[in-house]
């Protein structure tokens, strides 16, 4: 083999190494040399459970970034997250620490929030929502299992005492029953003996049951309640409809009601008739001094006392007209 | 303690040998040819070895642990079994061993037959320095190689691994799946963490065997015993710098 060969293969062997590299640096970087530069976004958790550094951050189970850092931040933990400039928060989404498998991988679940809402800029605080872990849940189970235990000693004791000074439920019925066997015992026969009428078609239950008269009269008078009901709903229909033309001002007392210029007319008319009556009150003009002056009253009387003699003068004096007593008798 | 006192020369004697290599290291582009061809030597000749021997290692891994796993359910995490175990420790102590039985062996036998013959005196006459010349090469191409071979150990073992999956009935898991799970809990720290690993071992092994070729003293039958030194000791000292590099790359 001569030298250029064996430099070739050593070449060839180097160049190999460095492309197994980068494909394994790939490979385990998801594809990406350099790390997608994204903008951050602060989460802040009362604690960060099993979430550490690297771990994805999900919308809606697709990977959108990965928590960066993890950090104390005075009384409550931080995770810093570095998320992709193709993906926009929006304001109103949140983030939850998700648990992926049950040996303590997690993720963090961020929500899509609405369309509506503008995006969060680099360096935001998006708002967090806290999930039980597996912990806070089996303590929970725990108190739950506790408490259950409790409430069944307790039910149970209830039911057959507590073996001192309590009777339990139980005992207190038994007694019950005991002392009021022969109670008991009469209440069914009298029931048992109802339940015969019954079945015989006796009395008004009973009718009911087995006359088909009875459940006829019952169908008729339910399908007259049903046809009064209808012809109430008509008449409701009906009365809606008047309503609905008042308010829209139709007819006449939608006019007086809705319309302004009736109303103004009214009011006018109104005040016309009270300046009417005060004159008539006052004595003015030929009504008023009818009322008020007592002379022209008896003028009235006596021209009516000459209608009457008139009038009787009729059947005397032959067929003349009305208009002409009338007239002779005023004047 | 004459052993106690053996030992701790050797041991100074490779660190001397480490400095004085590296004060040569000016001189390497004129050795480019020698350096090429350790390089050939070291990497290109040893890779066939490396490639069989990494391939049934991770299958061997992936068979183990599907055995064992079946049992609590935990069949789908094999992939990250095994490209945990490949990346971070077997694959660089199996280079580094390989290193040391078929290029450490080879450079001690050489260096220590050259000692024997007087090779090295009459270098040292000629005013070359048998460091320069020698040991500063293999050194530099020890570091651009065993790298190489380790990433190359690394994906064989993933492979074979994963073809042992899907192949064995009681497995039976696909390559996707496999390299999902070794994907989801391996990052590139582990491979490279286990990369430079294979850096300081394949460093150790070339170190200590050209240390113990140039110090061989004696007849033709020292250079046997000389082999088997080196290759010995290369292998402690696999094990025992394994230790302590792992402990400080974590």
């Amino acid at each position: 083999m001569n030298n250029f060969q064996q430099t070739a293969r050593v070449g060839l062997f180097f160049i190999l190494g460095l492309a197994l590299t980068w494909v394994t640096f790939e490979t385990l970087r998801g594809g990406k040399v350099f790390k997608d530069q994204g903008y951050n976004l602060i989460a802040g958790f009362e604690s960060l459970k099993e979430l550490k550094e690297g771990d994805e951050v999900r919308m809606a189970g697709v990977k959108i970034g990965e928590v960066e850092k993890t950090r104390l931040a005075g009384r409550r933990a931080e995770a810093v997250l570095r998320i992709s400039h193709q993906v926009k928060i929006k304001s109103d989404a949140s983030a939850m620490i998700v648990m992926a498998g049950l040996i303590g991988t997690n993720y963090l679940s961020v929500t899509l929030g609405t369309e509506a809402a503008p995006d969060l800029p680099d360096g935001a605080e998006i708002t967090t929502k806290t999930t039980p872990d597996l912990n806070s849940v089996m303590t929970q189970m725990g108190e739950l299992g506790k408490k259950l235990e409790t409430a069944i000693g307790d039910l149970s004791s209830a039911l057959s005492g507590d073996g001192k000074n309590e009777t339990g439920i139980i005992k207190k019925v038994d007694q019950l029953i005991t002392e009021n066997r022969e109670n008991i015992s009469k209440a069914t026969a009298n029931l048992q003996e109802i339940t015969t009428k019954v079945n015989k078609g006796e009395g008004t239950l009973g009718r009911l049951i087995s006359d088909p008269k009875m459940y006829d009269e019952l169908v008729s008078t339910i399908a007259e309640i049903k046809n009064g009901a209808s012809e109430a709903k008509t008449f409701i229909a009906n009365a809606q409809k008047i309503v609905d033309q008042v308010k829209s001002g139709q007819g006449a007392i939608g006019a007086l009601v809705f319309d302004q210029k009736a109303g103004d007319d009214i009011k006018v008319s109104i005040a016309n008739l009270r300046s009417v009556s005060e004159k008539i009150a006052r004595g003015e003009g030929s009504l008023g001094k009818l009322l008020s002056d007592e002379s022209l009253f008896r003028d009235a009387q006596s021209i009516m006392k000459k209608a009457d003699r008139a009038l009787d003068g009729l059947d005397d004096t032959g067929p003349i007209t009305a208009v002409g007593v009338v007239y002779g008798g005023l004047f | 303690m004459r052993q106690l006192n053996n030992i701790l020369e050797g041991f100074g004697s490779t660190i001397l040998l480490l400095f004085r290599s590296i004060g040569y290291l000016p001189s390497l582009p004129r050795q480019f040819g020698r350096f090429v061809e350790q390089c050939y030597l070291i990497g290109y000749t040893t890779l066939p070895i490396v490639a069989i021997l990494s391939f049934f290692i991770g299958s061997v891994l992936a068979l183990q642990a599907g055995y064992s796993m079946q049992n609590f359910g935990a069949k789908q995490f094999i992939g990250s079994l095994v490209g945990l175990s490949m990346a971070r420790e077997l694959g660089p102590v199996m280079v580094a061993i390989l290193l040391a039985g078929r290029v450490g062996s080879a450079i001690t036998a050489e260096l220590a037959s050259m000692k024997v013959y007087q090779e090295i005196d009459a270098l040292v006459t000629m005013n070359i320095p048998p460091v320069r010349m020698l040991v500063m090469p293999r050194l530099a191409a020890a570091v651009v190689m065993v790298p190489v071979l380790a990433i190359i150990a690394n994906l064989v073992g993933w492979f074979g691994g994963a073809i042992v999956s899907k192949y064995t009935n009681f497995i039976s898991i696909d390559p996707p799946a496999y390299f999902a799970a070794l994907r989801r809990f391996m990052e590139f720290k582990d491979v490279a963490n286990g990369l430079i690993k294979a850096e300081v071992f394949g460093l150790g092994v070339v170190l200590v065997c050209c240390n113990i070729g140039l110090n061989t003293r004696g007849g033709p039958r020292e250079i046997g015993a000389s082999v088997t030194r080196a290759v010995v000791t290369s292998l402690i000292l696999i094990l025992v710098l394994d230790y302590f590099v792992t402990k400080a790359l974590m």
